[in-house]
Formats: structure tokens, C-alpha cells, sequence
């Protein structure tokens, strides 16, 4: 059974892309490859959710087709992350079938359908994997498939050089990753995740030290921690809708699993300043990621710092978690991992929406910038009805998927309060103030989003003119907001499984209080009838103009902004922007009678500035000095290898 | 019988939210030496408004009548967490502190859409300003209440009130003492008092509520004002149940139940009066010196829970 559903997943996605070569051209077996992928995402979820349910492991060997030990295994926690990808890549793909066709050439969405599923496939490698060699050949896949659907809308100039950026900090951070597998290797020189796992209680401390930490910095990349973010809101929102959902809402999350992986699994555990880090890592990541969304008006780009935000909660989850365990508290060890899971569910669930809704909303008025927006649900009453859901959901509203998740790690911080050790209360308590300090920023930053977008007046002719979008894409969108609403009404549903997840992976835990999400149908419940009531209530309602003052003429251009309405917020919050500004007024002696006044107020990241441009620079005078090498005579390359052979023998002769 | 308990103490969170507002008003107004409207004004305001016609501004979209409706039933359930006589509440013993911050939180993002969809600029002030304010007061109000709950090893409400009701009032400690100074702080911040904002204001340029509710009329006026009442009553009701909730039942005897009622209104009273003198002895603090004021609050509420750790 679970093999069938497995190997159609696999076999899915591996021939679709040559049905996409071949078949593209004819009309009617065009919606095939889309077809298939959509059967095999269905199948790969169903094998997930046997795997889940029935706790039986399957593997897949095929060591005959590759030249190290490459196996592919589902066990609980790679079923759970394989479903989240299988499930939620199925409204990506329906949705692509529409949006695709309107957006791209045939060339390109020939390129589009050739590369998807491959990237796909290389998410389900890496979450999947039981050998180190698997892992990293996914891990490598995912990154080269991402920036080759990035490419597919053209490569200049700027993009080019985000690309650049995205593909150098991953590289770093596969180089990190690779460095902590190979820290096992001295034990015990097999590649299997399980003999890796066995070799684990015999690595001496400062071994099982550095491959912690490479597993940090190198998952840390990927998943886009501060300050390793620095890639994600470049990229992101330089690829088309659909990839930007995956890269944000999927492929982030395989950086969570890796982390998991590693660190719970593999090394099982370790001492409390791991968690301290991780939860440090989660506590700035989140405050930070938030901060900077709040100030973008580029609606891809906030999304994408959005992402930083809720990166950060679930590694305050997964701190948490090993803080717990190390403190000898399984029990809350697995309950904040079981937030930390539910969090990575609910993230892909709702940023795959938002980034869908954004692609939508491009699609419809051809812009993302939010100052060139508003008024669109009168237009686009289905998009703007799901958006609104996504925006609850990201906010942590009750009632939605994002409290849940946010509530269970809330409820592990103040069980922090109860742990023996004082240092261990008091930052856990902390963090539960940073908490929830980033729950008000986002649900501010959510409102002023969805209002500056959806509500008041168009501000420009495209935003007046907006349609609403094809059916393909509406209805992919409501899956997704069923599944957020669903969830965040009956969050035991989620919360049971994951539960069952997070026992496996802490030794020592007992039943996990989930049940104490079981108020929340009820709050729904109060909510919903308290709210409808009045709805029945009869009410004469009359429309008049709005009032401005009693004088007529009221246009788009006096309502506030996007960035108007955050403005008392990054008042507070400046020391974190310092914003470069420039006015200029000309005649520049005349400042009070300006013929012509112009304002820019840029923010490079201080990350960027004070921590990565003179790594950089130093980057780039150390090249130059070694410039003096190469010399392009081949006499002294050879030389250069003799002295390298030499070396290595001499390593060799002493280690 | 203990149902019938939980419906009567959330009806008079919601039921005496008007009246608390008069009485509020009625007590300033005799500090100001004027003889004042009387404490069941709000009623008839309530009653004139919920009998008008509901004005909608020609750009606005469906929400924007739907959004009071959001605000007024997050509020309630928040209502419906507290207890006041009995310690227990509506919605189970499970629904707990963080809920009931994140559903303050629920009613303000719809009450900041509804804000916007007039399309003027007094909405997104007021939003923008109330972004400020609740934000920055969200810390505070949850690190007080989880001080509490760390202290009586409890997340849900009416547990922490039924922890603190079996205490000796000489026995809560420093604890107590720091979380009810930042909640009493952050419930005038969220509720919109001097002198974090003006209620009675009529400049639309110094208003953070009211401007945002500038745009509404009639029945959708109504259910926010009653909404924003509740939400104080509400605030009351949680500082006297988790600092002073003595006087609280545990049974279900009638005599018990009038005795809870004997207790809780004069401590209600009490509240009203600070809040009527505080509001004549100060002015509106200018809008940047509001942070700092949450600040305090924040301060205060860190120290609670620091204390927590070192009390054991």
C-alpha cells in the first residue's frame, strides 16, 4: 500500500517532466504533465498519512543506481514534512495550470512544467532521505531547481544579482550541512542515517559541539534565521508567485526538518545552550523579521520578511525544546516541538496563500506595490474574502491556524516558569514576552497590509480596474483557507498526530496535553453565533459619501498609506531601521518657498552594512592578493599540485 | 446550577459596561463641580443608536458593516472568560490568558479594517495610532497575566483566581504587586483613558479611537461603543478576580452568589473612582510619550515576572 502510493509519488514526478517535453505541444495532452503531478502530490500525501497513522517506516533502496549508499526512508517525521509538501504543493499546482498560462510564453511555461516538478521532487529527496549522500544530493537539487525557476522570469541587471546572492548564501550553507555529516564520519565511516545515529553517544563532546553548529549556520541558511537572512528577501520575491510559494512556504520548512533531523535525531539531544542558541536565533529572527515587514510596501517583500518572522517562532519552539530536554522535562521538551511542527504546517499553509493572493493580485492589477493598491475586494470579492483569511491566520487570530501554533509555544514558555533552574525561567519567560511583542507587530503589519490593499479606495487606475481571477486559481486559494480555518477551529486534529511525532523524537515523554486546545471549537462557536446574531437583526442602512470635514473632493490621495499607517510604529522601532533620508528642494536656498521638494528614504539592512559588506570587502582584498599565483604558466600549477599531494601525504602520515 | 452561574456572571460584564461608563463620567463630572448626566445616559445612548440608521460610506466593501459585529462578539468571548462570582467562567476552565489577549487582539484587527474602509484619512490616523498603542501595550498585558499564572502554576483564569481566592490577601507577594500596577496601566492604554487617549474628545486630529470609528453610525456605532465598554468592564473585572478576588465563590448556594455580588461591586467602585479622579488630575499625554508610558507598564510587568522566578 505504502509502497504503491510512494514509488507513484516518485515515478510522478520523475517522468512529468519528460511528458512536458514531449507532449507540450499538442492541446489536448497539454494539462498532462499538470494531471499527473497532481496525482502523484495525492498519492505521496496518502502514503504520509498511512506512514502517520500506522507508524510503519518504509524505505526505498536504490544504492544500484547511484555510486554511494542511497536510500530513501518514511518514518514519522519525514512522513509529516512529506505531507506538508505533498499537500500543499497540490493547490500550488492548480493554480500554476491558470496562472502559468497567463503570465509566460510557451518556451518558458514549457521551462516552467520541466523544472517544477523536479523541484518537487528534490523537497521530497531531501525530507525523505536515510543516507547523508541522499540528503545531500536533494539538498544540492532544490537550491539549482529554485534559482532556475527564479531565472524564468528573465535574469537582468538586479535579479541578477540577487540570484547571485541566493545561490553564493546557499552554497555556503550546503557547505555547512556537508561539514556536519562529515563530522560523523570519523566514528563511523558509513553513510546511513542510522549508523550515524548509532555512532552519536561515542563522538567526543567537541565533535558532537561543531556538527551542532555547522547543522545551525548550515540549516540556519536555508531556513533564513538573522542574520542569515539576508538572501530570502532578495529571491523571493523575484520568482513568479507559484515559486515564491514553494521556496517560502515549503522549502524553508525542509531546512526545519534538517534541523530537527540532526539535532534531535541523529545526535538526540544535547547540552541547554544549544537550545539557548537556537532560542536566541528564533527571539531576534522573529522581532527582526517583523519589524522590517512592517516597514515594506512592496508586497512580495514583506511577505518574504514575514517568513524571517515566523522562522523565528519556530525556532523559539524548537529552543524551547531543548531546553526542556536538557533540563530532563520530556514532557514540555515535546510539546513545544510539537509547536515548533504545527508552526512549520500552519507557516506553509498561510504563506503559500498570501503568496498565492499576491501573484493574484498582480495578475489582476499588474503591480505589487502597496501604495498603488487599494480598494480591491470591491473588485475581487473571492481573492480578497481568502486573502483576509490568510492575513487572520498569519496574524495568530483565534479561530485561525496561526494561534494554535503560537498558542502552544506560548503555553511551554510559561511552563518554563515552573524548571528548577532560575536562568532557564527567566529566559524562557522572556521569550514569552518577545513573543508576544512580535503578535502585536504582526497583527498590525497584517491589518495595515490587507486595508492598505483591499480597502478604501483604488489609489491608481490598474488598482480601479482589477478583475477578479480565473476559476483554477480561486479555488486552489480555498483549499488552502479551508484547510488554515479548519485547523485553527480543531487544532487537536493537527495537534494529536504531531504530538505522536515529538514523543518519538524526545525519549522519556508521556502523553502530550494537546487537549488543551479542545476550548477552542467552543471560543468558535461563542465567536460565530455572538457575531451572527446581529446579522439577523433587520436594519435600515443608507449609503452617503464620507465625511471629510464638510468639504467635497475627498480623493485616493488623502487616505493613509501603507506606510503612513506604520509610521507611529517605526517612529518607536527607528533605532532598528536608521533609514538613510534625502530631501531635496530647489531652489536649495529658498527652503521655505521650494519650487520643486523630492524625498527618498532608503533602508539597507545595518546587517548588510556593518556585518556583511566588510566581509565582503575583505573577501574580495584577500582575492586579489592571491591573484599573485596564478601566474598562467603551467609549470608552477603543476608544481602547486605537487606541493598540494605532499601536504595531504603528510596529513595523512600524522593524523 | 454552576451553568446558571457562568451566564450571570457574563452577563454582568457585558450588562454593567454601559453603566460603568456613567458612573465614570458622572464621578468626573462632580470632581469638575458640575452636577453631570446620569449614570444610566449610555443606556439611552445605546438604546437612541441601536434605533438609527446605519450610514455606509459609498466606498466601503461588506466588511465594513460586518467588523463591529467581529469586535463585539471577540470582546464578549473575552466576557466570557473571567469570572467574577464564581470561580469559573463560560467558556471552560481551559480558556486562558493567552486566548484572551489574542482575542482583544482579533476584535482590533477587524475594528482597524472596518477603520479603513471609508477611504478617509481620520481612519487610517486613528489605526495607525492604535497600532502604536495596542502593540506596544500587548507585552505588558500578557507578561502581567502570565506572572500570575507562573505564581499560581495555572494558565487558565478561573484556576489562577481559584488559586488566589484560597490565599490569605498577606500572603501574595511582590509578584502581585508589580502585575496589578502594569495591568491597571496597560487596561488604561487599551481601553483608551486618559491619559493615553481622550474618550470625550471632538477634535478628530487628537483621537486614536474615535477616529478610527469616525466613520460609523447608528446600530454598528452602537455595538462598538458597547463593545469598547465591555472591553473596560472586562479589564475591571480580570484585575479585581486575579488581585483581589476574595469574596468569590466556590460552591453554588444563592446566599453564597449575593454575597460574591456584595463583594464584587464595592471593589468595581473603587476602580471607577480611580479612574474618574485620574482622568481630572491629568491631561492627555502628547502621542510619543505614550511609549514611554507602556514602557512603565512593560517594566513593571518584567519585574513581575522576574520576581516569579526568585520567589519559589
Amino acid at each position: 500500500m505504502i509502497e504503491i502510493l510512494f514509488n507513484s509519488l516518485l515515478a510522478g514526478l520523475l517522468i512529468s517532466p519528460a511528458l512536458t517535453l514531449l507532449a507540450f505541444r499538442s492541446r489536448i495532452a497539454r494539462h498532462l504533465p499538470a494531471t499527473v503531478q497532481l496525482v502523484a502530490l495525492i498519492a505521496g500525501a496518502s502514503a504520509a498519512l498511512v506512514v502517520l497513522v500506522s507508524n510503519l517506516r518504509h524505505t526505498v533502496d536504490i544504492y544500484w543506481l547511484s555510486p554511494f549508499p542511497f536510500t530513501l526512508a518514511v518514518d514519522r517525521l519525514s512522513a509529516f514534512f512529506l505531507l506538508l509538501i505533498c499537500a500543499v504543493s497540490v493547490p500550488v499546482v492548480l493554480y500554476s495550470t491558470a496562472y502559468i498560462a497567463r503570465h509566460y510564453s510557451a518556451q518558458r511555461q514549457r521551462w516552467f512544467w520541466t523544472l517544477f516538478p523536479l523541484f518537487l521532487l528534490s523537497m521530497v529527496l531531501v525530507v525523505t532521505a536515510d543516507t547523508a549522500f541522499a540528503f545531500l544530493f536533494g539538498w544540492e537539487l532544490m537550491t539549482l531547481f529554485s534559482a532556475a525557476l527564479v531565472m524564468l522570469d528573465g535574469c537582468e541587471g538586479e535579479r541578477r544579482r540577487n540570484l547571485f546572492i541566493y545561490l553564493l548564501m546557499m552554497h555556503a550553507g550546503a557547505a555547512a550541512v556537508f561539514g556536519a555529516f562529515l563530522g560523523f564520519l570519523p566514528n563511523t565511516g558509513l553513510l546511513e542515517f542510522a549508523s550515524l545515529r548509532a555512532s552519536a553517544p561515542f563522538l567526543a563532546p567537541a565533535m558532537r559541539t561543531a556538527i551542532f553548529l555547522l547543522a545551525f549556520i548550515g540549516f540556519g541558511t536555508k531556513a533564513g534565521i538573522v542574520p542569515l537572512h539576508l538572501w530570502l528577501p532578495k529571491a523571493h520575491p523575484i520568482a513568479p508567485s507559484p515559486v515564491s510559494a514553494l521556496m517560502s512556504g515549503i522549502m524553508l520548512k525542509t531546512a526545519i526538518y534538517g534541523f530537527i533531523r540532526v539535532t534531535f535525531d541523529l545526535l538526540g539531544g544535547g547540552p541547554a545552550w544549544w537550545g539557548y542558541l537556537a532560542l536566541a536565533a528564533g527571539a531576534v529572527s522573529a522581532l527582526l523579521g517583523v519589524l522590517y515587514a512592517l516597514s515594506e510596501r512592496d508586497l512580495k517583500r514583506l511577505l518574504a520578511y514575514s517568513s524571517v518572522e515566523n522562522i523565528g517562532i519556530i525556532y523559539l519552539g524548537l529552543g524551547a525544546a531543548l531546553i526542556f530536554s536538557a533540563q530532563q522535562v520530556p514532557q514540555w521538551a515535546a510539546l513545544a516541538l510539537t509547536g515548533a511542527l504545527l508552526h512549520a504546517l500552519n507557516h506553509a499553509l498561510f504563506k503559500t496563500l498570501l503568496f498565492l493572493g499576491a501573484g493574484a493580485i498582480s495578475d489582476s492589477t499588474h503591480t505589487l506595490d502597496l501604495e498603488k493598491l487599494g480598494g480591491l475586494f470591491q473588485k475581487m470579492r473571492v481573492t480578497g474574502t481568502i486573502f483576509l483569511v490568510a492575513c487572520c491566520s498569519i496574524a495568530g487570530l483565534p479561530l485561525f491556524n496561526g494561534f494554535a501554533s503560537e498558542w502552544l509555544v506560548f503555553r511551554t514558555f510559561i511552563a518554563g516558569g515552573d524548571l528548577p533552574g532560575a536562568g532557564a525561567s527567566i529566559v524562557l519567560l522572556v521569550a514569552a514576552g518577545v513573543l508576544a511583542l512580535v503578535g502585536g507587530l504582526a497583527a498590525s503589519c497584517f491589518a495595515q497590509l490587507y486595508s492598505a490593499a483591499f480597502l478604501g479606495r483604488p489609489r491608481t487606475q490598474e488598482a480601479a480596474r482589477a478583475h477578479d481571477v480565473p476559476k483554477p486559481m480561486q479555488i486552489a486559494m480555498a483549499l488552502l483557507a479551508a484547510t488554515c480555518i479548519v485547523i485553527g477551529v480543531a487544532p487537536s486534529l493537527a495537534a494529536g498526530p504531531i504530538g505522536a511525532i515529538a514523543q518519538q523524537l524526545v525519549p522519556g515523554a508521556v502523553a502530550i496535553p494537546a487537549s488543551d486546545l479542545l476550548f477552542m471549537p467552543w471560543v468558535a462557536c461563542f465567536v460565530v453565533v455572538a457575531a451572527a446574531i446581529w446579522l439577523l437583526i433587520p436594519r435600515i442602512s443608507r449609503i452617503t459619501p464620507t465625511w471629510a470635514c464638510g468639504m467635497p473632493g475627498l480623493n485616493s490621495r488623502m487616505q493613509y498609506t501603507a506606510t503612513a499607517l506604520s509610521k507611529p510604529l517605526r517612529k518607536v522601532f527607528a533605532a532598528v531601521y536608521r533609514p538613510d533620508r534625502t530631501v531635496r528642494t530647489v531652489p536649495s536656498d529658498q527652503p521655505f518657498f521650494p519650487a520643486s521638494i523630492s524625498y527618498r528614504s532608503v533602508r539597507t539592512t545595518s546587517f548588510e552594512r556593518s556585518l556583511y559588506r566588510p566581509a565582503v570587502d575583505s573577501i574580495v582584498v584577500a582575492a586579489k592578493r592571491l591573484r599573485r599565483m596564478q601566474t598562467g604558466n603551467i609549470q608552477v600549477y603543476l608544481l602547486y599540485m605537487f606541493l598540494a599531494l605532499v601536504a595531504a601525504l603528510i596529513c595523512m602520515r600524522f593524523v | 446550577m454552576s451553568t446558571t452561574i457562568d451566564v450571570l456572571q457574563f452577563l454582568i460584564i457585558v450588562g454593567i459596561a454601559p453603566l460603568i461608563r456613567g458612573v465614570i463620567s458622572r464621578v468626573k463630572a462632580r470632581i469638575q463641580n458640575r452636577r453631570g448626566a446620569s449614570i444610566f445616559r449610555p443606556y439611552a445612548d445605546l438604546w437612541k443608536l441601536f434605533h438609527k440608521e446605519d450610514l455606509i460610506p459609498s466606498t466601503a466593501s461588506p466588511f465594513f458593516r460586518v467588523c463591529p459585529m467581529i469586535l463585539f462578539a471577540a470582546t464578549i468571548a473575552g466576557a466570557a472568560l473571567v469570572p467574577v462570582l464564581h470561580a469559573s467562567s463560560l467558556l471552560g476552565n481551559r480558556g486562558d490568558i493567552i486566548l484572551l489577549a489574542y482575542l482583544f487582539a482579533l476584535g482590533r484587527f477587524f475594528l482597524v479594517l472596518g477603520s479603513q474602509d471609508g477611504g478617509s484619512a481620520f481612519g487610517g490616523m486613528g489605526a495607525g495610532r492604535e497600532a502604536l498603542v495596542s502593540t506596544l501595550a500587548e507585552a505588558p498585558l500578557l507578561f502581567g497575566l502570565i506572572a500570575v499564572a507562573v505564581t499560581a502554576h495555572t494558565t487558565s483564569i478561573a484556576g489562577i483566581v481559584g488559586w488566589t481566592a484560597a490565599r490569605h490577601p498577606l500572603e501574595l507577594s511582590s509578584v502581585h504587586a508589580f502585575a496589578f500596577a502594569a495591568l491597571v496601566l496597560v487596561t488604561i492604554a487599551e481601553t483608551g483613558r486618559v491619559p493615553v487617549d481622550n474618550p470625550t474628545t471632538h477634535l478628530e486630529l487628537t483621537m486614536i479611537h474615535e477616529a478610527m470609528v469616525l466613520e460609523y453610525s447608528g446600530p454598528s456605532l452602537a455595538l462598538i461603543e458597547w463593545a469598547s465598554a465591555t472591553k473596560l468592564s472586562l479589564m475591571f473585572a480580570l484585575i479585581i478576580s486575579l488581585f483581589a478576588p476574595w469574596g468569590i465563590v466556590t460552591g453554588g448556594s444563592v446566599l453564597g452568589i449575593a454575597i460574591a455580588l456584595a463583594a464584587y461591586l464595592p471593589k468595581i467602585g473603587l476602580l471607577v473612582v480611580f479612574v474618574a479622579a485620574l482622568e481630572s488630575s491629568m491631561a492627555k499625554l502628547r502621542m510619543y510619550l505614550v511609549p514611554e508610558f507602556l514602557g512603565i507598564a512593560s517594566a513593571l510587568s518584567v519585574l513581575a515576572v522576574v520576581f516569579t522566578v526568585f520567589k519559589r
